[in-house]
């Protein structure tokens, strides 16, 4: 479950402080899935970090399947994220000197999971990239690493998943396939999902949907 | 997980570069650190029994009466050779007309225990350097002795009651300078003969000498042994005493040494230190992603930590091996020249090599790694959020006083590391005023010139602090590269200096006043050119001020002035070589009772300018006021003398000549002929000893070039490393210009404009740096003159300009080479 109270984020900036968050209200049930739509800039990306405990708000409180971020430091927060949060980037984030298959390893192996490269190799396969596994990020195009971002955010098989943006680089035909896997987690595994995008269709096949409008949320 | 991460990261991020410059900047300064102090080491064994030769033993004890027994016992039981030696002055006898007072000096089986005794058949023959002493009931006589004596080989002379056959001249003995016994030629025979003799009675001028040898721990503590024992007129002599020219050479050599290993030190940092910054820097982005995948921070640190630990390990076992390596090369290029076999450099060394390996890790390569673990995971999603600065200004200053104090514990000399650190002061700080007043000046100038300039000037602006940086840091490693160019080729230099090819390689002493003309007309007769002759006066320094000095005592300690017996000469004028420090030269005529003296012999004595001394010359006793204080070369081999008078006031006393002069190989019979011509005078043939120290010369001035190219190649190292920190920064803004429209041309001639100002400003501060440097190490370490380098104020700009500029563009060849596309991809 997801649990967001009055959230508050301020960042001051050389033209004085600027409010991208102005008092955020949420709660996501265990197994669902979310949607947020809004314009660029509006704040998502902001949110979504803030959810996954790699930055902390300026005001109000979160709580992650039941436990409070607030009273978490740095390193609590990561070893909450190794055990029950997976993260797709908007910008992928690959480690530019390992290969796919070792980018899919990597949470698998912080973790201490035996088989990594079993299980990164599947996950990899399901995103259709079985054949490029020991390419290295800067040879795939912007799509593939994308999927390599999303099989690695997978193969965790996370309590919660955090997607930003996680279409937006991809052709309809990939972009569908890609949908159909998170849902078939969300059904298979009852991972919670909340995603990020522009995209109607997904948004459509979300259990729930939430607009951003210059910090402020509203559901829809 | 964290090793096999750790492992996969190094061996992956080995593509990058950042690591393989880490581990080689390591490998670098361990094994130069470690090849130079085992080498140094070894050295030193070898230098002391250099100077072991000059006393022919490892330890001398000195004595008016015989010695017991027991102590010729002791000394064995502890596992030293020993040899005895007795030294009088006696009158030698051939027929009654051919007599000389001779010093005599018989020796054992065994002389010398340290050095060689050199002696011949003929008085000029060949030199022997093999074979024993004098057998039983024969001599051995100094060359001049044959004419003095009217003597040949086979001959009988007498020597008291014993009558004794002549069967070899002397030629040069190792203890020639320490054991004196008198004034007349050296008569060499066996110490067994002596009882036959029957001059030694009780209340005679004798000397007995006890030879001591074996290594240096039996030594000691036989010297501890004998010390609480000796009376009244007994002596030890040891072998710190004098320091030999070979000695000095490999000395001043040793020095240069030590000073290019922290040198390397120096520059290795620089380069690890660049290299993790980079390294630390790429890898913000990592640790983020890793962060925000769940690693913890400690997580992260042990990580990079074990990394690093790794490398280190690897880069200390390899410096050790190259630096034994370099060790090994350094002997074998000396070999034989070394006198005794170099001993061993134990494990010291690959001690030294450790803790330098650990001081670069830990303070240069750590630091700006530390601070990844703290890195926000914040900044997968925004890029402006990196660490806030990878090194905080308490890592730099923890750097720098551990480089200092490394520095330091290795050469062991506060003036050396003083001298090095002063100069990348001045760089340091000139440098980040140039950086401030240039840097920032420089679009003004842009302003006026074509838009390449302007482009370049203007990134050189942007990446103003980024570039102050990098600018000090060629600075420094080009400063350190002249530093130690300069004061190699001074250092050879002044070696080459010191034995000219037409130097005088022999002096002559003993020559009455009324012989001057006989040896003129003699040398010219011959074609030999002489050197000037000097009055020679023997006397002594009785007083300071009218208060009388302490006689010479059986201990004589450092720095408390006594009592010193010299040759005095007169000149007109400051003998040539000489270097006038205190007080002012006479004028030719004057006849006040005046006199100059050399500096450390103006110490001994306790004067200083404007004294009044009281010397004795023979049984006269006068007085004089010190006018002058002189630096003497001692180096040349030139006549030098601690004590020079003005003409009026020495002329009156009773004195010899001495001079110098240079014979060729072939003309040594000259020799023959001079002694016969002049049999008094004494000829001290200096060519045997001046050819070895022209090949040790040849051979360590190869040496410093060899480790100079190490430094170099280090040197060459940091301005890589340095080029390479700003490489992502300069690509990517050449790409997008590319990509934008700039022909590959502009694109290429901005790179170059750009690091060819930085080359040519880090140039001219390194001169600067240098000029400092060099300037203290000279005067304060290497006792060395001192003058400004004037080459060095474009030599430094202009190579500067040049490698920096070809380094940088090639680092940045990938820019014109590859698309666009492809750069802005990497990126
Ligand atoms: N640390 C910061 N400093 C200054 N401004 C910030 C900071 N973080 C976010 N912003 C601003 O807050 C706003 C929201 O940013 P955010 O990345 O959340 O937008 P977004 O909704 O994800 O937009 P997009 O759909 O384009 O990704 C933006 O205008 C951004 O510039
Ligand atoms: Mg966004």
């Amino acid at each position: 479950m997801i649990k967001v109270s009055q959230l508050l984020k301020t960042v001051s900036t050389a033209d004085g402080n600027l409010d991208i968050l102005c008092g955020i209200d949420l709660e996501i049930e265990p197994g669902a899935s979310a949607a947020i739509v809004g314009a660029s800039g509006s704040g998502k990306s902001t949110l979504l970090g803030l959810l996954a405990g790699m930055d902390v708000p300026s005001g109000g409180e979160i709580w992650l399947d039941g436990e409070s971020l607030k009273n978490l430091d740095e390193d609590q927060r990561a070893r909450l994220r190794a055990e029950k949060v997976g993260f797709v980037f908007q910008s992928f984030q690959l480690l530019p000197a390992l290969t796919a298959l070792e980018n899919v390893m990597l949470p698998l192996e912080l973790a201490g999971v035996n088989d990594a490269d079993k299980i990164a190799k599947k996950y990899l396969v399901e995103v259709g990239l079985g054949e490029r596994l020991s390419h290295y990020p800067t040879t795939l195009s912007g799509g593939e690493q994308q999927r390599v971002a999303i099989a690695r955010a997978f193969a965790r098989q996370p309590r919660i998943l955090f997607a930003d943006e996680p279409t937006g680089n991809l052709d309809t035909r990939t972009g569908e396939l890609i949908i159909e896997l998170l849902f078939d987690l969300n059904d298979r595994a009852h991972t919670t999902l909340v995603l990020v995008t522009h995209d109607e269709r997904l948004a459509a096949r979300c259990d729930r949907c939430f607009a951003m409008t210059a910090g402020e949320i509203v559901e829809r | 997980m964290t090793s096999r991460l750790s492992w996969k990261l190094l061996s992956r991020e080995w593509r990058s570069g950042e690591l393989s410059i880490l581990l080689l900047a390591l490998v670098m300064a361990v094994s130069v650190v470690v090849g130079v102090s085992s080498f140094v080491s070894r050295l030193q064994s070898a230098l002391l029994s250099e100077s072991a030769r000059f006393l022919a033993a490892d330890m001398v004890v000195v004595s008016r009466t015989p010695f017991s027994d027991e102590w010729v016992r002791e000394a064995e039981a502890q596992g030293l050779a020993t040899s005895l030696g007795v030294g009088f002055p006696s009158m030698a006898v051939a027929d009654i007309d051919h007599m000389a007072l001779v010093s005599i000096k018989a020796v054992s089986d065994g002389y010398p225990l340290r050095g060689d005794l050199r002696w011949s058949r003929e008085p000029y023959g060949d030199v022997l350097a093999e074979g024993s002493v004098p057998a039983v009931g024969e001599v051995w006589l100094a060359p001049r002795l044959f004419a003095l004596l009217d003597v040949a080989l086979g001959d009988r002379i007498l020597v008291g009651e014993a009558g004794l056959l002549v069967t070899g001249a002397v030629r040069a003995e190792p203890d020639a300078t320490t054991a004196v016994f008198g004034f007349g030629p050296r008569l060499l025979m066996n110490v067994e003969d002596i009882p036959a003799t029957g001059v030694i009675q009780p209340g005679s001028r004798v000397e007995y000498r006890l030879l001591v040898g074996g290594d240096r721990e039996a030594v000691s503590s036989f010297t501890e042994w004998v010390e609480p024992l000796l009376e009244q007129g007994q002596r030890v002599d040891s072998i710190d005493g004098s320091q030999p020219r070979i000695g000095d050479t490999l000395d001043r050599a040793k020095g240069f040494l030590l000073l290019a290993g922290s040198l390397a030190v120096v520059l290795a940092s620089a380069a690890i230190t660049l290299a993790s910054r980079r390294f630390g820097e790429r890898h913000t982005q990592y640790v983020a992603i890793l962060k925000s995948l769940g690693a913890r921070s400690w997580e992260i640190s042990r990580l990079y930590g074990l990394s690093l630990a790794v490398l280190g390990a690897i880069g200390t076992i390899l410096g050790c091996v190259v630096g034994w390596a370099i060790q090994a090369g350094f002997i074998t290029l000396l070999g034989d020249l070394l006198p005794v076999r170099p001993g061993h450099a134990g494990w010291t060394p690959v001690y030294i090599g450790v803790v330098t390996a650990a001081v670069c890790m830990l303070f240069f390569a750590w630091p700006p790694l530390r601070r990844l673990g703290l890195a926000s995971p914040l900044s997968v999603l925004r890029t402006d959020v990196g660490i806030a600065e990878s090194q905080r200004p308490q890592d730099y200053l923890l750097g720098g006083l551990s480089i200092v104090g490394l520095m330091w514990w290795y050469n062991g000399s506060a003036a050396v590391t003083m001298a090095v650190v002063a100069g990348l002061l001045v760089v340091m700080v000139l440098g980040f005023l140039a950086a401030r007043g240039l840097l920032y000046g420089g679009r003004r100038v842009g302003g006026f010139a074509g838009s390449i300039w302007r482009v370049a000037l203007s990134g050189l602006q942007r990446r103003g602090h980024a570039n102050a940086l990098q600018m000090v840091i060629f600075a420094m490693a080009i400063m350190l590269m002249l530093l130690l160019s300069i004061v190699r080729s001074s250092l050879v230099v002044q070696w080459q200096a010191q034995l000219p090819a037409d130097a005088p390689n022999h002096f002559l002493l003993n020559l009455a006043p009324d012989e001057k003309l006989v040896l003129e007309d003699f040398f010219e007769e011959q074609g030999v050119t002489v050197e000037a002759l000097y009055p020679m006066t023997r006397g002594r320094v009785l007083s300071v001020n009218a208060e009388e000095l302490p006689k010479s005592g059986e201990f004589e300690w450092e720095g408390i002035p006594r009592q010193r017996e010299a040759n005095f000469t007169w000149s007109d004028s400051l003998p040539e070589g000489n270097l006038l420090i205190e007080g002012e030269w006479w004028d030719a005529d004057d006849a006040r009772a005046s006199l100059s003296l050399e500096e450390s012999f103006a110490q001994d004595v306790g004067a200083g300018l404007g004294d009044r001394l009281t010397l004795r010359i023979g049984a006269e006793e006068f007085e004089a006021e010190v006018r002058s204080i002189r630096r003497v070369d001692w180096q040349s081999m030139r006549p030098n003398f601690y004590v020079v008078f003005p003409r009026q006031v020495l002329e009156q006393y009773p004195g010899m000549y001495m001079t110098s002069f240079r014979l060729l190989p072939d003309q040594k019979p000259v020799l023959n002929q001079l002694v016969s011509v002049l049999p008094t005078v004494t000829v001290i043939e200096l060519d045997l000893v001046l050819r070895e120290m022209r090949t040790v010369i040849d051979q360590v001035a190869g040496a410093l070039e060899l480790v100079l190219s190490v430094i170099l190649a280090s040197g060459a190292l940091v301005l890589i490393s340095g080029v390479r920190s700003s490489l992502d920064a300069r690509l990517r803004e050449s790409a997008l210009m590319r990509a934008l429209g700039a022909r590959a041309r502009v694109v290429l001639g901005t790179l170059w404009i750009e690091f060819l100002v930085l080359g040519a400003m880090a140039g001219t501060l390194a001169a600067a740096g240098t000029e400092v440097a060099a300037w203290a190490l000279q005067t304060q370490v290497f006792d060395m003159t001192w003058s400004p380098t004037i080459a060095l104020w474009w030599v430094g700009p202009v190579t500067g300009a040049l490698i920096i500029g070809a380094l940088g563009v090639w680092s940045c060849r990938r820019v014109v080479n590859t698309t666009p596309v492809a750069l802005l991809r990497e990126v």
